[in-house]
């Protein structure tokens, strides 16, 4: 008796390794998506900045010419 | 049967097969299709029987924080979750309870709301809370658990990705493995982020997995030895008292001052002191709570600690052993102790603000009953005691024998544990330090010495010496130390003697960063590049799995790279603290004012300057070493996962084989059982259970084959608990000093021993390793060198002395009431603002790129407040600073960077020569700046700050733009403040801003230069610019009424000493700092030398430069603005004079004969002329009118030459964009064809035919057809002279007028007498007077009326040239001017100069005016005359006609 409640419990313990290797994994995934997620802010955000840093040029330069063209009537 | 969904009970579950393919994942679970029940409406998957599950919630939050842990599937906030994953464990006896929680909001990611205001729950609890309840369930179902094992042997482990494709949340089938291989495939996507790294980690989702379970789990490990299992019960109680302690120093620390804000009833006949004090007692009674509750905490544990020591000392106990963890955790409670009543002492404002709030409860009589009373009355008591906690425990100590035996222990724990670096992070580090010092205190007493222990070996007093000398002071928090010598000294049993490193005047190491330094730099250099290495190992290579050597070595490699951190971090935060305790003075820092705070003396004044950058150097290690550490995470803890279980399955399955089988063989019971509680423990055997037909289990030998065992490997490491009950247990084996009773040790071999103690040191760090993101933070964690509330609290309230902001003093400065209290300090005293500065004020290209870093220290404060401290408060504070410090640095940045780019266009476009020049005669040094760094900065685009990210590049560009429009603004308007010779000045100015523009280009989007250009010209909306105007104004009031002109030089000089005009009064030029014009301060006196040349006169460099300047637009509107002023001028003033003049005239001037010799030509001339040579305004005010005009002339005629020189330069520079080649030079023997076919394939790319032909379409056109401005200015001025007067009345023999003095040409000749007679000493000519534009505006005059050819020969001063010529004569005239001898003879001079100037002056007029002859269209009209027929034609015919001068010479020779 006294042996098998022992592997029970063997097997008990062997049944926590295997669960907590799930958890692990899984754990471990998460992880991987999340940095997935920062690298993918950081490649927006960069990509973003770009963007807007292009249509600030161009709102800049439209500014420009339509002060240039309309002689400043339409700036009021 | 229809079975309601567990979590949303929605009935509608399907069926769904799934097909577990584990075997690739190295899962070693057998693959089996099962049966699995799925919610269609949460997607939860349910196995069927769910009596026991282990849920690991993946939370993002989006309302409202939980705790995380679930002790069962009861996720009752379903719709929070986003994903959820449910893993049944049927076969399961131990419970993990796992909370692994995702940190939405972090100080680095932003959205700090006020949810983390105290005692709001965060998300983020390292410790999940746990019911009380909780250990019978887990008891209850372990014992059903072990009922139903063998129907749970049944059930297979099932697995699930659930997918949200759809709002409907349909489910899909998704293997595990496939989830897995789809995480896999995220790292294939590229990401491209163009910026390089240069900040602290960047991360906007921080997630931390936390598998502490604080010895919850205790009771599965049922195969353990109960003894420390119930020690780990006390462990885990004794644990969260540790936590709570921490929270009681938290709230200690960051105590403000209330009582100081609440008003005082002045008086008690003040009508409204009732509600005084009783919003007083409102206000302050949950801070009083607080205090009460700390008290009674205090109260709580020393009881309890008393409690655990008396077990310890029982005298059986004694005999006993002890752990080490055990001891560990004694240890952490002295050092609780020590700090909190070190915090309590420090604190005076919980006194006041506690003795506040008593004043008002008394007078309100809210503590009525005498239980209140008495608790108030122990409060204050409390409150106002010094050092009450540590005495407390040292009286409690006192009364248990013994006691002093077990301290000692932990003290030489401490001690060995700090010699062998058996510590992670600076904060256990520093616990040890502290609780050798405060341990020691609490043992020396009137009965135990301590140097007795130390002669009876039980202590090592030198080595504690030593330890405190290196660590003299130790940080507490912030700004808050312990000096571990100030215990020993207040010890009882004090002795110098044995102290000798106590009193030392020698300065502790920690005080000196300088001396860590090299090895720091070393230590960071070998391993980042062993890092870099494994890194492009890891990203290029891909294997399946790793070997164990490999994994050993990665994990070796992690862990040094936290000790490291660990290291670096502590010589930082010990350095601060040190100098925190050390302040400056005026006396040690010359640049410490006298009055300096003393928070400033702590940290302004208190470093050098090499010291900050070692800070900034070490730091930016720190930080630039935990963003790499961190990327390579996921394959860090991967091996150090699979490492640690290799090496736990081995020892346990193989190495503990010997020492069993011996122990058995053998029959020691003891060790035997031990040896199998720890296989037990933990051992996870290939096949589930132990191989039963061991032979070391029976104490036999292996077989001859050997005796195989398959230790199987996995991608996991122990539990906590299961790690401590291991190392507990094999401790117990190895222990040496248990009291007195015969060791274990003795029963096992050496080797083994070995072993054993060799597995006990490794497996130390497992723990922290298996927790590595979160050591990784607490390694790197410098967010205690921003806090200051010691400080604060000291100086709160004193007046500050002197007004520090920047500003107009004024009286306010002095009598502010707000100036009296200091409510924080300003970021010059503040440690990262100090670090960053000097980076921006050094302008240290080494560290430019680390400005960052010190940066980042308010992302680890503002962490720290929201994660440890808790106070919404604090990180407010911190968010004012950084903003604060944010503009400052980007203000203080783009200045410099500005400044920096516009230095090197100086130092680029600066002439070499005048370079060689100054650095041979040593006049001035003229360096390029310094190469710096700036591209990086100017990369950024993403600055992650206090959770914003921030691009720097933007605001950067913003700034720049201003700075560049600014600087062109600046040079418009300096060329206003000055007169014409500007130009060329100007053009410099816009040249080398121009080139700085171009540079910084590259890398920031600023505006278009020439829509710059035209905006701080004003010429956008205005037709005209600044430039033009200023120009025309200075043509019109300076470069033409005073400017002389000279053919030679072809210059305009200003003639200087009489003026004809008003004196020019302009703006004075603006005040401008260096980087708005050239760069830098020698740089400017450079180029103000070089552009000095060109101030003194107004010549070709000048014209090109306002053709530049101008454009075609340009020069078009000042020469028909000039030509207005010049038809005023010959339409009004000179018209005027001419008539006047005309009336003087004679009427008939004959050209006298030869014979008369000149001087009496002369004299004729002279006495007809007289009224024309008296008339008084003819030398001065005519002349400077014709002066004015001639000016206008030259000045089109200049500009026209200088359009002409621009425009053949762009025609030659825009030609090889047009395939036209120069004609290559050949050596003999080469083909021009293959050298031109070179050209062609070299310009190829430049081919922009199109573009460039439009571009100089005007210019050939211009050049082709030889269009010309000043011919057009001509043919206008010509329309300008329609008076009669110019041409006079028609001549009598209507051929042409001889003698009578009626054309203009006729008026010349006399004005052109008066100017060629020589002036006296001390009188001016007109040259110098006027210039020779005088001559031009005559010339002009007279070829656009046609009068040039009757000029030539009729003109009064050529005759008498040409009289003089032939008879030679020079002697006085009288009545002309006197006194002068060779009077003729210098006169003739002049006139025969101002001859050779008229007819090149015509020539170049005719060259402009005939240009149009050459066309067939035009018809030469010419008059043909008959010859005159005169009746005396054989007489005396010579002297009628005329003759050429050197002819009549001839003639008159021949006669003689």
């Amino acid at each position: 008796m006294a042996t098998v409640h022992r592997e029970a419990i063997q097997k008990q313990i062997q049944q926590d390794w295997a669960n907590r290797e799930y958890i692990e994994v899984i754990t471990g995934s998460v992880k991987k998506i999340t940095d997935f997620l920062n690298s993918f802010d950081m490649s927006c955000r960069s990509r973003i900045a770009v963007l807007n840093e292009k249509l600030t040029i161009l709102e800049r330069k439209i500014e420009y010419l339509e002060a240039w063209v309309t002689k400043g009537e339409t700036m009021n | 049967m229809p079975r309601k969904c567990l979590i949303c009970t929605s009935k509608s579950t399907s069926n769904i097969t799934l097909f577990q393919k584990r075997q690739k994942n190295n899962f070693s679970v057998n693959a089996k299709s099962s049966v699995t029940r799925v919610c269609c409406i949460c997607g939860v998957v349910d196995a069927g029987i769910s009596q026991f599950k282990t849920v690991v919630d993946i939370t993002v939050y989006k309302e409202e924080p939980q705790p995380a842990l679930t002790t069962d599937y009861n996720v009752s906030t379903c719709d929070q979750k986003e994903m959820v994953f449910i893993n049944n464990t049927h076969n399961n006896k131990v419970v993990d309870s796992i909370s692994s929680n995702v940190c939405t909001t972090s100080a680095r990611t932003g959205n700090c709301s006020s949810r983390f205001m105290e005692n709001i729950p965060t998300p983020y609890l390292k410790t999940p809370q746990r019911p009380k309840q909780y250990l019978d369930i887990v008891w209850e179902r372990i014992n059903d658990l072990c009922k139903h094992n063998e129907q749970l042997q049944r059930e297979n482990k099932k697995l699930k990705r659930k997918i949200l494709k759809t709002k409907e949340m349909t489910t899909e089938k998704v293997s595990l493995t496939d989830a897995l291989s789809n995480v896999d495939v995220l790292d294939e996507l590229t990401l491209p982020d163009e910026q390089p790294c240069i900040e602290a980690q960047p991360c906007s989702i921080l997630y931390q997995a936390n598998f502490d379970t604080n010895f919850e789990d205790r009771n599965g490990f049922v195969t353990g030895i109960a003894k420390y299992i119930e020690e780990a019960t006390v462990h885990a109680s004794l644990n969260e008292i540790l936590e709570e302690g921490l929270k009681h120093s938290v709230m200690l620390y960051t105590w403000r001052c209330c009582s100081r804000a609440i008003p005082q009833p002045k008086s008690n006949e003040q009508p409204n002191r009732v509600e005084i004090y009783e919003k007083t007692v409102e206000v302050l009674g949950p801070e009083v709570n607080k205090l009460l509750s700390f008290m009674y905490f205090q109260r709580k544990a020393i009881e309890r600690f008393s409690a655990e020591v008396k077990r310890l000392c029982h005298q059986e106990k004694r005999k006993d052993f002890v752990s080490e963890a055990y001891l560990l955790t004694l240890g952490k409670f002295i050092n609780m102790f020590a700090v909190l009543d070190e915090l309590k002492n420090m604190k005076s404002s919980v006194k006041n603000d506690y003795s506040t709030y008593r004043r008002a409860a008394q007078f309100l009589k809210v503590m009525s009953d005498s239980h209140t009373l008495q608790e108030s009355q122990n409060l204050s008591m409390f409150l106002a005691i010094q050092n009450k906690i540590r005495d407390t425990v040292k009286e409690n100590l006192e009364k248990i024998p013994g006691y002093e035996e077990l301290l000692a222990d932990v003290v030489t724990l401490c001690i060995q544990m700090f010699e062998t670096k058996m510590y992670l992070t600076p904060n256990e580090k520093h616990m040890l330090v502290k609780v050798m010092g405060f341990g020691l205190f609490l043992m020396d007493n009137e009965l135990c010495n301590i140097n007795k222990l130390d002669q009876k070996k039980r202590l090592n007093l030198n080595k504690i010496d030593r330890i405190f000398k290196n660590l003299e002071v130790v940080p507490l928090f912030g700004d808050m130390q312990i000096a571990p010598f100030n215990y020993i000294k207040r010890s009882k049993n004090y002795d110098a003697s044995k102290w000798p490193l106590s009193c030392s005047a020698n300065i502790s190491p920690q005080a000196d960063l300088m001396v860590h330094l090299p090895q720091i730099r070393e230590d960071h250099l070998k391993y980042i590049s062993e890092l870099a290495r494994y890194s492009n190992e890891v990203t290029t290579t891909y294997k399946e799995t790793r070997t164990d050597t490999e994994n050993k070595d990665t994990t070796d490699l992690a862990l040094r790279g936290l000790q490291l951190l660990s290291e670096w971090t502590g010589v930082v935060t010990e350095l601060y603290s040190w100098k925190l305790l050390h302040p400056t003075d005026h006396h040690q820092n010359k640049d410490c004012p006298q009055e300096a705070e003393e928070y400033e003396r702590a940290t302004r004044y208190n470093y050098t300057g090499e010291e900050k950058f070692a800070l900034i150097e070490v730091i930016a290690m720190i930080k630039e070493l935990q963003v790499l550490m961190s990327k390579m995470e996921t394959v860090f803890t991967d091996a150090i996962r699979r490492n640690i279980y290799a090496e736990l399955q081995d020892f346990i399955q193989i190495i503990l084989r010997e020492p069993l089988r011996k122990a058995i063989k053998n029959k020691k019971d003891l060790i035997r059982s031990i040896l199998m509680s720890v296989r037990e423990t933990c051992a996870d055997w290939q096949r589930g259970v132990e191989p039963q037909a061991d032979p070391a289990l029976k104490g036999k030998k292996d077989p001859e084959s050997g005796f195989g065992i398959k230790v199987p490997r996995r991608n996991v490491g122990p539990s906590s608990t299961q790690l401590y009950m291991v190392r507990t247990m094999l401790e117990s084996l190895i222990a040496d000093k248990s009291g007195g009773k015969r060791t274990l040790r003795k029963d096992i071999d050496g080797q083994y021993l070995m072993q054993i103690d060799q597995f006990h040191k490794t497996s130390f760090f497992w723990n922290y390793l298996l927790n590595f993101s979160d050591s990784l933070q607490q390694c790197c964690d410098l967010s205690q060198l921003w806090y200051r509330e010691f400080y604060l609290e000291m100086t709160m309230g004193r007046r500050i002395q002197k007004c520090n902001v920047r500003h107009q003093h004024n009286e306010e400065c002095s009598d502010l009431i707000t100036m009296e209290k200091r409510i924080q300090f300003p970021i010059e005293m503040s440690m990262p603002w100090i670090l960053t500065d000097h980076i921006l004020r050094t302008k240290e290209p080494s560290v430019m790129e680390c400005v960052l870093y010190p940066l980042d220290l308010y992302n680890d404060s503002a962490h720290y407040a929201l994660t440890v401290f808790k106070k919404q408060f604090l990180y407010d504070e911190v968010e004012a600073e950084v903003n604060l410090c944010f503009d400052q640095f980007v203000y203080k940045l783009s200045e410099q960077m500005f400044s920096y780019y516009k230095q090197l266009a100086a130092s680029i476009l600066l002439d070499k020569r005048f370079r060689v020049e100054c650095v041979a005669r040593g006049t001035y040094y003229l360096p390029y700046p310094r190469a710096n760094r700036y591209e990086t900065l100017m990369r950024q685009r993403h600055v992650q700050l206090l959770g914003r990210s921030i691009d720097l590049n933007k605001l950067i560009t913003q700034r720049i733009n201003v700075d560049m429009l600014k600087s062109l603004e600046l040079a418009i308007s300096k060329f206003e403040a000055g007169d014409i010779t500007g130009t060329v000045e100007l053009d410099g100015l816009l040249k080398v801003n121009r080139l700085c523009h171009k540079l910084l280009s590259k890398h920031l989007a600023l505006d278009d230069y020439e829509a710059m250009l035209r905006e701080a010209n004003h010429n956008i909306l205005a037709p005209y610019g600044r430039i033009t105007l200023h120009v025309f104004w200075e043509l019109n009031y300076d470069f033409l009424p005073n400017y002389c002109y000279n053919a030679a030089t072809a210059r305009f000089v200003k003639c200087r000493e009489i003026s004809f005009t008003q004196p020019v009064h302009r703006d004075k030029p603006p005040q401008m700092g260096h980087q708005y014009l050239w760069g830098s301060k020698p740089l400017n006196l450079a180029y103000t030398t070089i552009f000095g040349q060109y101030t003194g006169f107004v010549g070709s460099p000048h014209f090109r430069t306002i053709c530049r300047l101008l454009g075609y637009q340009g020069i078009a509107v000042v020469m028909e603005e000039l030509l207005k002023i010049v038809k005023s001028l010959i339409q009004g003033n000179i018209l005027q004079f001419t008539k006047t003049l005309m009336e003087a005239m004679p009427k008939v001037c004959k050209l006298p004969r030869y014979d008369y010799g000149s001087p009496g030509v002369l004299g004729y001339y002279h006495a007809q002329l007289n009224d024309i040579v008296q008339y008084p305004d003819a030398k001065t005010e005519l002349f400077h009118n014709f002066r004015e005009l001639g000016n206008t002339i030259l000045f089109c005629l200049q500009m026209e030459q200088a359009l002409s020189q621009e425009e053949v330069c762009d025609l030659l520079h825009a030609a090889p964009f047009q395939n036209i080649f120069p004609r290559p030079f050949c050596k003999e023997g080469e083909k021009p064809e293959t050298k031109q076919k070179r050209l062609e394939t070299k310009f190829a790319a430049l081919h922009q035919a199109m573009i460039a032909r439009e571009g100089d379409l005007l210019t050939r056109e211009r050049l082709c057809c030889g269009l010309s401005i000043f011919e057009v200015i001509l043919a206008r001025l010509r329309n300008y002279l329609d008076d009669p007067i110019w041409i006079g009345p028609p001549s009598l023999n209507g051929v042409m007028n001889i003698d009578e003095c009626t054309e203009f040409h006729r008026l010349w000749s006399a004005l052109q007498f008066v100017y060629c007679i020589p002036v006296g000493e001390n009188e001016f000519t007109v040259e110098e007077l006027f210039g020779e534009g005088l001559n031009w505006a005559g010339c002009a005059m007279i070829t656009l009326l046609g009068q040039q050819r009757r000029f030539e020969a009729l003109d009064f001063c050529y005759h008498i040239l040409r009289v003089q010529r032939v008879d030679g004569k020079d002697e006085n005239v009288k009545g002309i001017v006197c006194n002068f001898d060779e009077h003729l003879k210098r006169m003739v001079d002049r006139i025969r100069r101002f001859q050779v100037l008229n007819s090149q002056i015509f020539a170049v007029l005719n060259k402009y005016l005939k240009t149009g002859e050459n066309d067939s269209l035009s018809i030469e009209h010419v008059r043909c005359f008959p010859p005159p027929i005169h009746p005396s034609i054989t007489t005396v015919h010579s002297h009628g006609h005329y003759y050429r001068p050197e002819h009549i010479h001839q003639m008159v020779q021949h006669n003689h």
